[in-house]
């Protein structure tokens, strides 16, 4: 996929949006000059929606580019209350700014949902070796903020570390848990083995640690997310073929989302996103990874940008040992669907009843 | 004497491999980034644009390591033939051929294993499985005799051909391309090759429809096969240098944190 080769047109499968009008719980009513949508909201107000339009109408026309790009994003709709040419138009308008923003060609892609699709993904727990490529895999493709100050810098996907549980002779003799470890054997005489409860962190020299297990953690694109359901401007949602995605222009930055998910998969643009041109990938989404702004939460949505054009997602194409698997759940032939009818599949805290569409396998 | 050159194989492939990762270092010199896929030293992409500002990989700069491919076909050929693939269209399956990485290949079968030697013309077959010491094959491979893979039960002339050195051998025991290693493999490993053909076992880049176009990862591009118990975990992938951890949390020096509380949610 490259930038030529990126759709020019919406999805005929789009389907029109049946409300033409904004939810009335979410109707920003009353404009403030320069501010942000967080001051916009709070502005609240008595002014109609005629006027509003006609504000916004002024304001469009003025000589300012910048700032009639930002106040058509202030009324634009939510995603998916967007008809088709509201999306043509949004699209346009991000590809026009992020273009001059970053000294070259950037398309923001909107295809959406094709029929017959349900994405799946898999990871063989066993494989896997720590080498985090995954991990920056998904920094180059994704375009999240990578500064070296505190909360600058941004990964999706954690690979956690953990110790071995191991009823070795020379463990079992071990006392009490270094630090805050679970015991896992033995009882309170006579322990044996210790499970850390796990490290981001780890530096070796080299990876795999013979007395480690890695696993990778990122969004599971529930199929009942938790933070679907508490998202109060309902901006986070799950797309008809799996993601689960943000529309970041609505998202007022609450983090009840990175509250509420269970996987730890959420993040969020404290400080302004910290994204050198260079480094920056102009094949986008609208969904996915086109550039985030301060305070919008963002997430894995399996590159979307990607995944919509039949691509794998970054972090399948870097993993090398082949530990990841994506598929389409639909296709009876596809990896993931053999990865459930052949392995040993688990999902991670299953009792939760997300249902997320990620699973763990072994051989 | 004809039993000891067939380690010569093996011994250029190792050397050729241990060549290539040596080399990486010096090319990276004349502003030419190389950085390898898999393993260390099995196959490498060097970095080109294939438009402004669209390169055709992104490396590590902390490892050397691929992390990103913005054309999962560069330098491709089609895989060729293999049972039980055909439902995938023409052309769809394609690999990076390791050939051209492995110099003294075409050597292999010219300079030394040519069937004429001072003491056997015609040339004849070895007539014991037991590598004989030459001075030549063990200084490229000391471990020639001491072969791991399979615990010294095989030997050079159950995977290399016997007239054809520098090719590989299938279920036949016919000669096959050395970048189609699959039909070698797989004489022993059936359940791998079973799920490496469905994609589950091993690497596929490209497109994930399953008929779509993939670039398939063949077997030595992943395992070394003369040393495939490599790596502290035994796990058949030799050990790299991870890369680097993400950020610690505001105000934390180093990550002790980590052993002393919970993971913070």
């Amino acid at each position: 996929m490259t930038p030529n080769e990126s759709p020019s047109a919406d999805s005929v499968q789009e389907k029109p949006s049946q409300c033409q009008a904004q939810p009335a719980a979410a109707d920003p009513s009353a404009p403030g000059l320069k501010t942000s949508r967080r001051g916009f909201l709070k502005a609240g107000g008595a002014l109609s929606m005629s006027s509003l339009m006609g504000t916004a109408a002024l304001m469009v026309q003025s000589d300012d580019a910048a700032a009639a790009v930002e106040w058509a994003e202030h009324f634009q709709k939510n995603y998916r209350l967007m008809t088709d040419a509201e999306k043509a138009e949004a699209r346009a308008r991000l590809e026009r700014r992020y273009s001059s923003e970053y000294g070259k060609k950037v398309t923001v892609d909107t295809t959406g949902p094709q029929p017959g699709m349900l994405m799946g993904y898999a990871l063989n727990i066993r494989k896997c070796i720590g080498c985090r490529r995954c991990v920056h895999a998904c920094v180059e493709e994704n375009n999240q903020s990578r500064g070296e100050r505190a909360g600058e810098k941004i990964e999706w996907i954690q690979v956690l570390r953990m110790e071995r549980g191991e009823f070795s002779k020379d463990k079992m003799n071990q006392g009490y848990p270094e630090g805050l470890g679970i015991q896992v054997g033995g009882n309170a005489y006579t322990p044996a083995g210790q499970v850390l409860e796990g490290q981001y962190h780890y530096e070796p020299q080299a990876v795999p640690e013979k007395d480690a297990t890695y696993m990778p953690i990122a969004c599971m694109q529930c199929e009942k997310p938790p933070c679907v359901k508490v998202c109060p401007v309902r901006t986070t949602y799950r797309e008809a073929d799996g993601p689960v995605v943000i529309d970041y222009n609505w998202c007022i930055g609450c983090r009840m989302c990175m509250g509420a998910c269970p996987y730890w998969a959420r993040r969020i643009n404290l400080t302004t996103p910290v994204l050198p041109k260079e480094e920056m990938n102009p094949v986008t989404h609208y969904l996915g990874n086109r550039p985030r702004m301060r305070g919008v939460v963002e997430k894995c949505h399996w590159c979307l940008q990607r995944s919509r054009q039949g691509r794998y997602p970054a972090c399948v194409e870097v993993c090398p040992v082949g530990a990841r698997k994506f598929g389409n759940l639909l296709d009876p032939e596809s990896e993931v669907s053999l990865i459930l009818a052949r392995k040993n599949v688990f999902r991670l805290k299953a009792e939760l009843n997300t249902f997320p569409k990620f699973f763990y396998f072994y051989d | 004497m004809i039993l000891a050159f067939c380690c010569g194989m093996m011994t250029s492939a190792v050397a050729q491999e241990q060549k290539a990762a040596a080399q990486a270092p010096t090319a990276q010199a004349p502003q030419e980034t190389v950085c390898f896929e898999s393993r260390k030293g099995a196959s490498e992409v060097t970095k080109r644009d294939l438009k402004p500002g669209w390169p055709n990989v992104k490396c590590s700069p902390k490892t050397g390591a691929a992390l990103w491919y913005g054309d999962p076909y560069d330098g491709t050929v089609p895989m060729g033939k293999m049972p039980g693939l055909d439902k995938i269209p023409e052309g769809h399956a394609v690999v990076k051929p390791r050939s051209g990485n492995l110099a003294v290949l075409p050597l292999c079968g010219t300079a030394c294993h040519n069937g004429v030697g001072p003491k056997f013309s015609p040339p004849t077959l070895p007539k014991s499985k037991k590598p004989v010491p030459i001075p030549t094959m063990e200084g490229l491979l000391p471990d020639a005799k001491d072969l791991q893979h399979g615990r010294g039960r095989i030997w050079c002339l159950d995977c290399h051909h016997t007239a054809k050195r520098n090719m590989l051998v299938d279920n036949y025991g016919d000669p096959v391309s050395i970048d189609q290693p699959q039909l070698l493999c797989g004489k022993c490993h059936g359940d791998k090759m079973r799920d490496w053909r469905d994609g589950i076992h091993g690497k596929r880049i490209g497109e994930f429809a399953s008929t779509g176009k993939k670039r398939w990862f063949t077997c030595t591009e992943c395992h070394n096969p003369h040393n495939v118990q490599d790596g502290a975990r035994n796990k058949g992938f030799v050990q790299l240098a991870p890369e680097a951890p993400p950020q610690l949390p505001k105000g934390m020096k180093d990550a002790k944190h980590e052993r002393v509380h919970g993971i913070a949610h």
